[in-house]
């Protein structure tokens, strides 16, 4: 009896090991060759697959939809540049000269408040419509009235339709930049019929009466090679290639984003068997990287600093010789190191990837001595100040880390800094209400042109409110030269016009640019076409191919 | 009655609390550049209702919540009900074999190491357990997933199915469930190896809780009088164990065990995002940073309904296993 038990056991027991055994030995193979897209009964092949197979892409999800006009965060424009077609694009990492996409021309008029684009008569949507300019019209037109997150970058900016074929679309003040504003994915171009059907409208009260969010969270109505298979903003976002797309094939049949923290991103891709791709992996994550991986990256970023000018919310940050001892104390060097391999000292406001940055002699470098005579200047004795910061890691990097890097250079130069980290929301909110006096953050550009900084940061503009820097309180040169930049409608004598700003900004203005940091792409050797873009979708899942 | 006080208590405090949390959905929601704009930020104030006093929100909250209607996530856009529907069947898919494991795992090692009080297994179970508990979960995940995933290649780096496989068509919303509904059997062993790692690390977890209540209330009840009289009677050790120190012990060993459930069940934040595991702790933990209110309340309410339920259960066990209870 004992003897029968005990082997009952045993063969239990066995039986069981048997399993563990199976799962263990196939769990880890089942990546192998996998991705080619023909796994067995639950696999892509089942769909009708082709020979592109799966495209993985790792990210940390920063998404809340996938309507053009409602995404501007980083995972939902990766995805709807892929499903949504603009009149025109950036190739590769250029974010300089726009090229045809669904316009296959377009001409500015002499003060660059009109804008007129020839659209392709070959361009048809996933359901085989063709791509009219009426839908050009209304995804625009769409996209302001619904006065979401990314209408801000196309304020002042309507679309019409003169003639078939044809699209014009009118700024209310000249800007140079309309095109490249039009390239990001938020200009992406609906079928509007299908749209308007599912709740969509472009009047103006589309901010109360479109409804069409939560269809377009589920179906998408493009013309790109990708349409949406399905998407759960928690973990992954599929895309399906568009049989009836007008252009080259799509690479693969499936792409799927999937939600992936960096750490695990770097684990994995190392381990991955081909046709994989990581968005996460900058700064310290690099180090160590298996060699045969390809990388791409741009300083897109900046990290910065900001004094509050009012003196009734510091005394301290609001005297211009503590802002300049501030400033000449800093390591920027040694800053920039922390972020890793791939990160600058600043220049000026402007990164290196974009037209308008200043060039690498700028790069500002540490004077303690000259600190030391601005804070006697200054009149403050042992002047303490506490400095904010959201309490989060970006870009593979912990901000606590860059913040106990600047409290330590000020300490050389006799300031003395307490750090104030905070949760993401509450500084967000802090920072709104514009009552912080010393904050630490990181910044990118809305849309891929330099003088949008110009917008934000000059004197008097919103962000430079937030921080109490009026127009009264900067010089009559400041202003100026702000106003130059908006003047240039030469790219060229935009640039010059920008860089001429920044040096301005860097001796008056409460703003201390620290580094540049890096976007980066990590591919899978067998993968080309893979290049970051620092235009806002990170990578052109569009260009992706197999080698 | 009382479920419905308590639930009632849940949605005033955490609307409460969470008007106290600096900052609110908008600048969680909107982009920096959008936050300047007087236009957008009115429309956003607008459609989610901003503007009326926090009375009126909850009053319309309230409105809608006895209507079924968890109201609508300001980050996913979607209705809470339907967000909970999708993330709850995958932390379920977790928990349960979690639990069944911990429990058999828990009452037997306990049991083991109470027959053997103060002799070398036994120590090595106490140390074990203490290591288990001492244990930060995340660091257990991390190293679970380097040591068998990344050195040894035994299991899949995270997810619920890898990329090339199509999940099965949602029935349960639980993979392995709906795969083997469906037929797809691969998709059903993807599905059961991505399993391994998450059910692994939280089985540790729970189960040095479980073996540390287990020991000490089997230590207790075999110095009890009656199981000396069975034992004196001549009756087996194994009958004396199931009939007499078992069903006394499990007691408190339910206590733990459901707790650990419900524990379980209203999100392992930190498993779930180290094994990229869309559960509900993950969307308690967005929703949470995103001061997402309407998604905060439907897991606030969704974790004091799970408590309750378990609790219930719990009541309903003790029964079975204690005539004494059941007959009172």
């Amino acid at each position: 009896m004992v003897r029968s038990r005990t082997g009952r056991v045993a063969n239990v027991t066995t039986v069981m090991a048997a399993v563990v055994a199976l799962a263990a030995c196939t769990a880890g193979g089942g990546g192998g060759g996998a991705s080619g897209g023909d796994e067995g009964d639950g696999g892509a092949g089942e769909n009708g697959a082709a020979s592109g197979g799966t495209l993985t892409v790792s990210t940390s999800f920063v998404i809340n939809s996938l309507d053009p006009g409602q995404v501007y965060e980083a995972t939902g424009a990766l995805a709807v540049h892929a499903m949504y077609e603009t009149l025109v694009t950036f190739s590769g990492s250029d974010v300089s000269t726009p090229e045809p996409l669904l316009a296959e021309s377009w001409e500015a008029n002499a003060d660059s408040t009109e804008f007129t684009f020839n659209l392709r008569d070959d361009a048809v949507f996933a359901d085989g419509s063709p791509v009219e300019a009426e839908d050009v019209v209304f995804s625009i037109n769409r996209l302001n009235n619904l006065s979401g997150s990314p209408s801000v970058t196309v304020e002042g900016l309507s679309a019409s339709s003169p003639e078939e074929g044809v699209v014009v679309v009118s700024s209310d003040e000249p800007n140079p930049s309309v095109p490249t504003i039009l390239a990001m994915p938020a200009a992406g171009v609906l079928n509007a019929e299908i749209a308007a059907e599912n709740g969509a409208t472009d009047s103006e009260d589309a901010a109360s009466e479109d409804s069409a969010t939560p269809f377009l969270d589920q179906t998408s109505a493009g013309s790109g090679p990708y349409v949406l298979g399905s998407f759960d903003p928690a973990s992954e976002v599929v895309l399906e290639a568009n049989p009836e797309y007008w252009g080259e094939a799509p690479g693969f049949d499936r792409i799927v984003i999937k939600n992936v923290d960096a750490q695990n991103q770097k684990l994995a891709i190392e381990r991955s068997p081909g046709a994989e791709i990581a968005l996460d992996l900058s700064g310290r994550l690099l180090d160590g990287l298996d060699s045969s991986l390809q990388t791409s990256g741009a300083q897109d970023t900046f990290y910065f600093v900001t004094l509050h000018q009012d003196p009734e919310v510091s005394e301290v940050t609001s005297n211009p010789d503590f802002i300049k001892a501030l400033r000449a104390s800093m390591d920027y060097e040694g800053i920039a190191a922390l972020f890793g391999q791939d990160a600058l000292p600043a220049a000026g406001m402007v990164p290196p990837a974009f037209p308008g940055a200043l060039p690498d002699s700028e790069t500002k470098s540490q004077d303690l001595d000259a600190a030391r005579d601005h804070l006697d200047a200054s009149g403050l004795e042992d002047p303490s100040v506490s400095l904010m910061y959201p309490a989060i890691t970006y870009r593979g990097v912990d901000l606590g880390t860059i913040a106990t890097k600047v409290q330590n250079d000020a300490a050389e130069a006799g300031i003395t800094i307490e750090l104030d980290p905070q949760p993401i929301a509450a500084f967000l909110d802090a920072q709104s209400a514009g009552r912080v006096a010393f904050r630490f953050s990181p910044q990118s550009l809305n849309y891929p042109v330099a003088s949008s900084l110009v917008n934000n940061f000059a004197p008097g503009q919103p962000s430079a409110m937030r921080s109490g820097w009026s127009a009264e309180l900067a010089s009559p040169e400041m202003i100026a030269a702000g106003e130059a930049v908006q003047e240039a409608l030469d790219p060229e004598a935009q640039d010059t016009a920008m860089q001429e700003w920044q040096r301005l900004l860097d001796e008056e203005s409460p703003f201390i640019t620290l580094a540049y940091n890096s976007g980066v792409v990590v591919a899978t050797p067998d993968l080309a076409g893979v290049e970051y873009s620092p235009a806002g979708w990170q990578v052109d899942l569009r260009s992706v191919r197999r080698s | 009655m009382t479920t419905v006080i308590l639930l009632f208590g849940v949605t005033v405090l955490t609307f409460s609390l969470i008007q106290l949390v600096p900052g609110d959905s908008m600048t969680a929601s909107l982009s920096e550049t959008a936050l300047n704009d007087p236009a957008v930020v009115s429309a956003y104030r607008d459609k989610w209702g901003l503007d009326e006093p926090v009375t009126t929100q909850y009053a319309i909250y309230l409105g809608n919540l006895l209507q079924g209607d968890l109201g609508i996530s300001r980050q996913t856009s979607r209705p809470v009900l339907g967000d909970l529907m999708t993330y709850v069947p995958a932390t379920l898919e977790i928990a349960i074999p979690a639990m069944i494991l911990s429990v058999l795992l828990g009452t037997g090692i306990g049991l083991y190491a109470a027959l053997r009080h103060g002799r070398v297994g036994d120590q090595v179970v106490r140390v074990g357990s203490l290591l288990g508990l001492s244990t930060p979960p995340f660091w257990l995940a991390l190293v679970t997933l380097y040591v068998f995933f990344y050195v040894l290649g035994l299991a899949p780096s995270g997810g619920r199915l890898s990329s090339w496989i199509t999940p099965p068509p949602t029935r349960t919303g639980m993979l392995t469930v709906d795969a083997l509904l469906a037929g797809q059997w691969m998709t059903w062993w993807d599905a059961v190896q991505h399993l391994l790692l998450p059910v692994a690390v939280l089985t540790c977890l729970t189960v040095a809780t479980l073996v540390r209540f287990v020991r000490s209330a089997m230590l207790e009840v075999l110095d009890q009088d009656y199981v000396r009289a069975a034992r004196a009677k001549g009756l087996p050790t194994a009958t004396v164990l199931r009939r007499h120190v078992l069903r006394a012990g499990l007691v408190p060993v339910i206590t733990v065990s459901g707790l650990a459930f419900a524990s379980l069940l209203s999100g392992t934040v930190l498993v779930e995002q180290i094994f990229s595991w869309p559960g509900v702790g993950q969307y308690a933990f967005r929703a949470a940073s995103g001061l997402d209110l309407p998604a905060v309340l439907g897991v606030s309410l969704f974790v004091a309904v799970v408590y309750t339920l378990v609790n219930l259960m719990v009541d309903l066990l003790y029964g079975v296993i204690d005539p004494r209870i059941r007959l009172s």
